[in-house]
């Protein structure tokens, strides 16, 4: 006697059901990418205004940036002795206008060093400025 | 079956608007620091991406009209809630992303840069 072979051994679903099975993917994929939060630093930046160039007040902190290097009121220093040593410049500070720190950066400062230095700044105490450079077209007659 | 098509459709396009508005197609990679917190609930949002472009929430823009821009957005929102989120690719110059930082701080915006944590970086 043959035996008949049943020869649907798949079961698909029922067509209708993929758009619902579409639609509850989507809404799962897009709760998931609404729920990570960002994690970030405050910085408070005093608001931007022009100043003519004046001569350096001695007492004013400086720390200069370029691709590498740090220079803390023109001295070279290591990215690790960094912190301890603004620490300690900031704590002899008492008054809050002495704590602002000018932070001048070489066109070529990558952010992530510029971030890391200025982090350390604040984590110090002290009020990031920046200086910028002004641009300045000379016309030649 | 009408309603499921619909309703999926529907949701297609809203994804697809909101995506306007979005930055998340956007490549940026975030540096590192420590000492983070959460920076909340945010209007506006700046990213420098891996190219060095602007973007002022997913649109590109120069950098000579983001500080207007970005007053446009905040609008007349108290203290506190004038919060910009600063989206910058760890590799960016300061020529590109400080002129950035001078335009959040002229539009009165309070500034949080989105870095990564230095501790759940160095798991990976």
């Amino acid at each position: 006697m043959a035996i008949r072979r049943n020869s649907r051994l798949l079961i698909e679903p029922p067509a209708s059901a993929t758009g619902d099975i579409a639609f509850n993917l989507i809404v799962f994929f897009l709760v998931c990418a609404s729920v990570q939060p960002d994690s970030g630093r405050k910085q408070t930046i005093p608001k931007a205004e022009q100043t003519e160039q004046k001569d350096q007040q001695t007492d004013t902190i400086s720390v200069e940036l370029t691709r590498q290097a740090v220079f803390l009121n023109g001295d070279p220093v290591t990215p690790k002795d960094f912190g301890p040593r603004i620490k300690a410049k900031l704590d002899a500070r008492s008054n809050p206008a002495e704590k602002v720190v000018v932070v001048k950066s070489k066109p070529d400062t990558p952010y992530n060093h510029w971030i890391a230095v200025t982090s350390q700044i604040e984590d110090a105490g002290g009020i990031v400025t920046l200086q910028l450079e002004e641009e300045q077209t000379v016309t030649v007659p | 079956m009408a309603m499921g098509d619909i309703a999926f459709n529907l949701l297609i396009f809203f994804v697809i608007l909101a995506r306007a508005q979005d930055d998340s197609h956007l490549q940026w990679t975030p540096a590192k620091a420590e000492n983070l917190e959460q920076a909340g609930h945010s209007m506006v949002s700046v990213v420098v991406d891996t190219e060095n472009k602007l973007y002022l929430n997913g649109q590109e823009i120069g950098v000579g009209q983001l500080a207007s821009a970005i007053e446009d957005q905040l609008g007349d929102a108290p203290p506190g809630e004038r919060t910009v989120l600063l989206k910058v690719h760890q590799e960016a110059v300061a020529l590109r992303f400080e002129p950035v930082i001078e335009a959040v701080s002229e539009a009165g915006g309070d500034l949080v840069h989105i870095v990564e944590d230095v501790k759940k970086a160095s798991k990976k």
